[in-house]
């Protein structure tokens, strides 16, 4: 049977590792290729380079980042930020990505999954989802959660699905950078509504955080970021808490 | 020792590449399959779609079928191995059918499957070699071979059996992608260099 995934988030800019406290200060946590070994190294599961900027001047250098990366790392890397075409999906993927999420492009222009599925597969196009409370809802927000769209969450997550999305990468902007923990009940209602793999994102501020979101939210992975960086959590130990509470993980020698 | 990629131009080579590059052996990316077949081993990489793979192979299909049946060792990766059957439900186009069989979509959980899987019951010398108790896989279809001891290990998604790895002589198919199974994957990759280099 599957194990459930722990998937590390390196956000990138200018070639390095960053860490941001609400986009205002930045600062510089190493180099991205070291990094994602080391996480590999500790037991992560999948690799996440987000490219912060997004601009096309930083785009080759996150390729050139990725490409080091990918001859180092034997385990799954994704690409994200700024990726608007298929063409774009195809130059990720050459340089060295598995996967490759796509966010504001898909709200703007849905066929760009379609396109990317049937040239590369639905299984490397994974569409990314930055929610927000609203009402008894959640709304979609776009360029990186600063643009209000008039589209529900979960009926999104769906018609990405529908789209070619082989996977979907739930973010919680209410819980992003707020260590309270994953928001379960948006898990919840897109890991219902969908057939694909998701990926819980956004809130994780301890080990149990991730328990919780994988048991109680159905989460087939979570993403985790901030709480590895400052060291006050480990691959390792996150993943002895899931084997402990009986969730299948992948054993690391 | 010269190892020819087929290259269908869909995806990520280079940890395939780096895996391949370890013990010295030289790896020629080819997108000409007739001149993949000629190296002294042949491998069918992983990412893409079956119908857009099997028209890239067709021009040299006969050359690479006769090129396996002389011996060539052959490691088809996911989407390569499901290459070495006769045909899929993804796409149209012929396989290789060095396994007969046909490659269906694959029921049972949420698909695609993406993630750590178990290696159940494996029975291969290259898994003696490296003892993957899961492996990474990334996959929508699986292949349904007539002959079902040519499946040497098995791994279960949501309520469906399917094949990991099937063997036929030096022909080797995984449904699992080594080269993203971590240490131990990689270490299966050079055990099948060095069963085919004997």
């Amino acid at each position: 049977m599957l194990s459930r995934r722990v998937v590390v988030c390196l956000d990138v800019q200018g070639g390095r590792v960053v860490k941001g406290e609400q986009f205002i200060r930045l600062r510089d946590v190493g180099d991205p290729v070291e990094l994602a070994s080391r996480y590999e190294e500790e037991g992560a599961d999948e690799i996440v380079f987000l490219d912060i900027s997004a601009t096309a001047e930083e785009r080759s250098t996150l390729l050139d980042v990725a490409r080091r990366t990918a001859e180092r790392l034997f385990i799954p890397l994704t690409l994200g930020g700024g990726i608007r075409t298929a063409d774009d999906v195809s130059l990720a993927l050459r340089a060295g990505a598995d996967k490759v999420s796509l966010n504001s492009a898909a709200v703007d222009r849905p066929t760009v999954l379609e396109e990317s599925a049937a040239r590369f597969g639905s299984q490397c196009v994974v569409a990314s989802i930055d929610a927000k409370r609203d009402g008894d809802g959640w709304r979609v927000y776009t360029r990186g959660g600063r643009t209000r769209t008039e589209l529900d969450a979960v009926e999104w997550a769906r018609a990405c699905v529908a789209h070619g999305a082989g996977e979907i990468l739930l973010t919680s902007i209410d819980r992003d950078g707020s260590r309270a923990g994953y928001d379960l009940e948006l898990t919840s209602a897109v890991v219902a509504a969908v057939d694909v793999p998701v990926v819980a994102s956004g809130g994780a501020g301890s080990a149990d955080d991730v328990r919780e979101v994988l048991e109680s939210g159905g989460a087939d992975a979570a993403l985790v970021a901030g709480m590895l960086h400052d060291g006050s959590t480990t691959v390792r130990a996150i993943k002895e808490l899931l084997r402990s509470s009986g969730l299948r993980v992948r054993a690391v020698a | 020792m010269r190892v020819g990629v087929f290259d269908y131009g869909a995806g990520n080579l280079h940890s395939l590449i780096k895996t391949l590059a370890r013990d010295g052996a030289t790896v020629e990316i080819e997108s000409d399959p007739s001149a993949a077949a000629r190296a002294d081993v042949l491998v069918l990489p992983g990412v893409g779609a079956f119908g857009h793979a099997a028209s890239r192979l067709a021009p040299g299909l006969a050359d690479m079928r006769s090129a396996i049946a002389d011996g060539l060792p052959c490691l088809g990766i996911c989407l390569g191995m499901q290459l070495l059957f006769d045909s899929s439900d993804e796409g149209d186009g012929d396989g290789l059918g060095i396994f007969p069989g046909r490659v269906k979509r694959l029921e049972g959980g949420r698909v695609p499957q993406i993630g750590w899987n178990t290696i159940e019951d494996g029975a291969d010398p290259l898994l003696d070699a490296a003892p993957l108790e899961t492996a990474y896989y990334a996959n929508s279809y699986v292949c349904h071979p007539d002959d079902l001891s040519s499946v040497h290990a098995w791994s279960t998604h949501g309520t469906t059996r399917f094949p990991a790895l099937v063997r036929a002589g030096r022909t080797v198919g995984v449904q699992f992608h080594p080269e993203k199974s971590s240490a131990l994957g990689v270490e299966f990759v050079r055990a099948f260099l060095r069963e085919a280099a004997r």
